[in-house]
């Protein structure tokens, strides 16, 4: 065996099993946990196993001895030699190339693995419809090794799996850079398979500055090795995102009251080059989605219910209210005391909180007489309809307030949900097979606090159980998965954990983790995951390298 | 599969018992008196510096060694054995025991502070059975017979299919027992016989190698009174191999030169921490062409008086030694280099640890650790 950098070692407490085994090596080795290693098995035979826990000990019988060996205490002292140490692994048991599961024996040569092996090892060699979802770097010095990590496809955006969830604190776990590095991967996939049937569109939401308002323009500051790696060894190409198309909220054109935190010269540029559009919504079109502005709002006797099916089903006059302004008078007139309306069963009380809660979100200006497509003014939901293959729609919620966001993005849920049902009415051949909603903060809506009537919550839990086989995926980030509904995140597929803290991880959430992993998630670096994929043997530690669309780092 | 007491037992026409196996070291048996000093002469200046009366400290010297030079132990040895009553054999009217051992003798190298790594091993497994067991002896063909016997012993099926190998045969002589003798003991002597004569072979390589020097010294665990024995070559021919190796003794009796140094046992009793008496010179009777000097060292405090006090032997190698004793500088600087060896200690591995130096209870737990479990090569016979 090349390499070789210790020996398995079975003792009567710790024996090797079926599942993992221990072995020795010199303190001064350097692994790392998610390293492959190869033992030499039976029938010459090759057991792979990856590293879980690495401890070093020596023959000291207790901590007294060391201090004895200070001379009493004495932090002066310097002895000739150092106790006899070495350092002892613990290694998963990944598979054997014979298919021999009989535990490893003790005193078999532990080695480090090839590239080769390495895929071979992890179940990397031979993955279907891959799709590139980072790199993965092992060993150091001379023997590093760096090799792209690819995931089945199948299982990310279905049909055989769908949905991805993303976790990690916020500004270091770089939660949206990856999930952009996989949606750009996976659009250049379909760009080059364009005219197949298998087609796909991206819908995705700016929650957070400007992150996501320059997804087709490219990123200065890559460096060469960075191009490299992308062209190289991901086999990606440099380009930024294709086919972008920016939905900002509709404001009136004073600077002072703006609802994007995009430049207005951008917007406007945007705008000139037919990509920009300011959506609005029309009260005649989307009294329907009333229901929405109340996501949040605990509703247990129905009450609320009961007004916006009132409002709906037109009874009290609302069948003759054309806009949002009328709308908001119209409830007026149901608060004063003393009005007897056609529905006799909801009190003056629940009208004024229903005007409450409505007055606050229909302030802004997205809520709005009607729409000019001339100016480029759109409504979402047309927007949606209209999608068209390797599309990209992001749809800026930044600086909306949170029922706001909740509307909007319920809404547009809902449109995608509509379209993909067929109830719109298209050419079923030109709709995308496959629409990818990336949402941002999950947990605002689907979090286990939200009323479980929450129309979004329902609408999510839906797309998360349904929509593999509907073609909706859904690629959700939050900063603590331990805080999402367990339909939502029992889904997806594919799991990437990010920097995320010690309370999160002492969670049920993260019990299936060994200890060594858990504490090593308190540690990843921006620009490092810990991925969970059907198709993989274990979980894997990879890198991606920064986005290659023009970045903002102050918002 | 045939196994090894019914081999000898057919190949020697004698009549085994089967009787129970035991290990000498786990049960509570006398040992043999090794350290047994009869007849001992002795000079009390061993050294040159005859001003020398009392004791003297060496720390200043050490403190400067640790902070500035590297130290002067390079290579450490041990020997020890395990030996076996594996049975009793019947030759003629008398019953005898038939005993089994395991030698280990390892020399390891301290390369740095990291570094430690056995540089020589020698295991081999041993028998011990009267030489009665040949039964046509005649003048000579003793040692032709015992030859074969092995031979024949390391072809047994047993053996082979673990690869393992009995390196010698060694016969105890079958005279007449006297009072307090017991043939036990004979087959025991030969074993550590044997080991001294793997101990004394090891060193020889080392300086054929070209290992030991004035840099690079060698601490043997325990006495260099090599007694002269059948197999053992006579120390005073060999002597010239250990100008760089010295022997450190973690047990002695310290009345052993009460005879002819006033108050020794006190005095050592009392040495202050960091000191060391003067080196006396001395010679005995079982090995009179040699002279050692030997002295002791505190190097550490202790409830007790004698634990933490070390017994340091050198053989001298030169005319110039023998006749003016040990050059006191080179006694300063063992000294000093054994002071710094007191650190890192085996506390709660070994009950000795106040007196043992810690390479040394590295080399003897590799030993230990290369030898068959007690189990295993119990029931090879």
């Amino acid at each position: 065996m090349t390499k070789t950098i210790g020996k398995v070692a079975a003792t009567e407490k710790n024996p090797t099993t079926i599942d993992e085994f221990y072995f020795w090596t010199n303190k001064q080795r350097i692994l790392n946990p998610f390293d492959v290693v190869k033992v030499e098995h039976i029938e010459g035979s090759i057991s792979f196993g990856v590293i879980e826990e690495i401890s070093h000990i020596t023959d000291s019988a207790s901590y007294l001895s060391n201090f004895i060996s200070s001379d009493f205490g004495d932090v002066d002292n310097e002895p000739n030699m150092h106790r006899i140490g070495m350092n002892f692994v613990k290694a998963k048991v990944l598979g054997n190339d014979k298919s021999i599961y009989t535990p490893v024996l003790d005193g078999s040569k532990v080695g480090l693995a090839e590239q080769a092996e390495v895929l071979q090892a992890l179940g990397l060699n031979n993955i279907k419809n891959p799709l590139v979802c980072g790199y993965m770097e092992m060993y150091r010095a001379e023997d590093k090794i760096t090799l792209p990590v690819h995931l089945n496809s199948q299982f990310l955006i279905g049909p055989e799996g769908a949905h991805l969830n993303i976790s990690g604190i916020s500004g270091l776990a770089a939660k949206t850079s990856y999930t952009m590095f996989l949606m750009k991967a996976i659009q250049e996939q379909y760009l080059k398979t364009d005219g197949s049937d298998d087609s796909i569109a991206f819908v995705m939401f700016n929650v957070k500055g400007r992150d996501l308002l320059a997804i087709d323009e490219p990123n200065e500051e890559l460096t060469v090795e960075e191009k490299i790696r992308y062209t190289n060894m991901l086999g990606l190409s440099t380009e930024p995102f294709k086919n972008a198309k920016y939905h900002y909220p509709y404001s009136d054109q004073s600077t002072s009251k703006t609802y994007s935190y995009g430049q207005n010269s951008d917007i406007e540029a945007q705008i000139d080059a037919n990509k920009g559009f300011k959506y609005k919504y029309v009260f005649e079109d989307d009294k329907l989605n009333l229901d929405l502005l109340f996501s949040n709002i605990e509703d247990s006797t129905g009450t609320m219910e009961s007004i916006i099916n009132f409002i709906v089903t037109d009874q009290g006059g609302f069948g003759e209210v054309t806009s949002w302004a009328q709308f908001i008078n119209k409830v007026g007139d149901f608060t004063k005391a003393g009005q007897q309306g056609s529905d006799k069963e909801i009190s003056v009380m629940s009208w004024r909180k229903f005007k409450r809660v409505i007055s606050k979100a229909l302030n802004n200006s997205i809520f709005s007489q009607r729409v000019v497509p001339e100016k480029n003014e759109i409504r979402l939901r047309d927007s949606i309809k209209d999608i068209k293959k390797n599309d990209i729609h992001v749809i800026d919620i930044a600086k909306l307030d949170q029922d706001t966001q909740a509307f909007v993005f319920g809404d547009v849920i809902r449109a995608i949900y509509d379209l993909k049902l067929g109830q719109e009415d298209r050419n079923e051949n030109e709709i995308p097979s496959k629409i990818v909603i990336f949402i941002d903060e999950l947990n605002k809506y689907a979090s286990k606090d939200i009323p479980k009537d929450s129309p979004i919550l329902r609408q999510i839990i839906d797309i998360s159980e349904r929509g593999r086989s509907l073609g909706i995926i859904l690629f959700s980030v939050e900063q603590f998965k331990s805080a999402i509904h367990d339909r939502v995140k029992g889904n997806c597929a594919t799991h990437a954990y990010g920097r995320t803290n010690a309370i999160e991880i002492s969670k049920g959430d993260y019990r299936f983790v060994p200890p060594v992993y858990k504490n090593m998630m308190t540690r990843l670096d921006p620009g490092e995951y810990i991925i969970e994929h059907p198709v993989f043997r274990s979980l894997l530690n990879i890198k991606f390298p920064r986005p290659l669309y023009k970045q903002f780092p102050n918002g | 599969m045939q196994k090894i007491l019914d081999f000898i037992a057919k190949e020697t026409d004698g009549k085994n018992y089967k009787s129970y196996k035991y290990c000498f070291e786990s049960v509570d048996i006398p040992k043999m008196d090794y350290e047994d000093k009869r007849g001992i002469q002795v000079k009390k200046k061993g050294e040159t510096d005859k001003s020398l009366t009392t004791t003297k400290s060496v720390k200043n010297l050490a403190d400067k060694i640790g902070e500035n030079g590297s130290p002067l132990f390079k290579y450490f040895l041990d020997g020890s054995r395990r030996t076996y009553k594996v049975d009793d054999i019947a030759y003629g009217k008398r019953l005898y025991p038939i005993i089994a051992g395991q030698i280990g003798v390892a020399v390891c190298e301290r390369k740095d502070k990291h570094t430690f790594k056995p540089v020589n091993l020698k295991n081999p497994l041993v028998i011990s059975i009267p030489e009665n067991a040949n039964a046509q002896t005649t003048i000579g063909n003793n040692d032709q017979f015992f030859t074969n016997l092995i031979k024949k012993l390391n072809g047994q099926e047993i053996l082979k299919t673990q690869k393992l190998n009995f390196s010698k045969i060694l016969p105890y002589k079958n005279t007449a027992l006297k009072e307090n003798d017991k043939y036990e003991d004979r087959g025991i002597a030969r074993i550590q016989d044997e080991m001294i004569a793997l101990e004394q072979r090891v060193v020889f390589e080392l300086v054929k190698a070209r290992k030991l020097n004035s840099d690079s010294f060698l601490i043997k665990d325990g006495s260099l009174e090599y007694m002269k024995s059948s197999e053992a070559r006579e120390l005073s021919q060999i002597k010239s191999n250990y100008d760089c190796v010295i022997g450190v003794s973690k047990a002695f009796n310290p009345e052993a030169l009460s005879n002819d140094v006033r108050d020794i046992s006190r005095s050592i009793a009392e040495l202050k921490i960091y000191h060391r008496t003067p080196a006396f010179m001395y010679q005995t009777e079982r090995i009179p062409d040699v002279k050692f000097a030997v002295w002791y060292l505190r190097i550490r405090e202790t409830l007790s008086p004698f634990d933490g006090v070390l017994k340091i032997e050198k053989i001298l190698v030169r005319d110039i030694q023998e006749e003016e004793g040990l050059d006191s500088d080179e006694i300063d600087l063992i000294s000093a280099n054994i002071i710094n060896e007191r650190n890192p200690v085996c506390y709660g591995k070994d009950d000795r640890w106040a007196k043992h130096l810690y390479p040394i209870h590295l080399t003897e737990s590799y030993i230990k650790s290369k030898y068959l479990s007690d189990i295993h090569f119990i029931n090879l016979f």
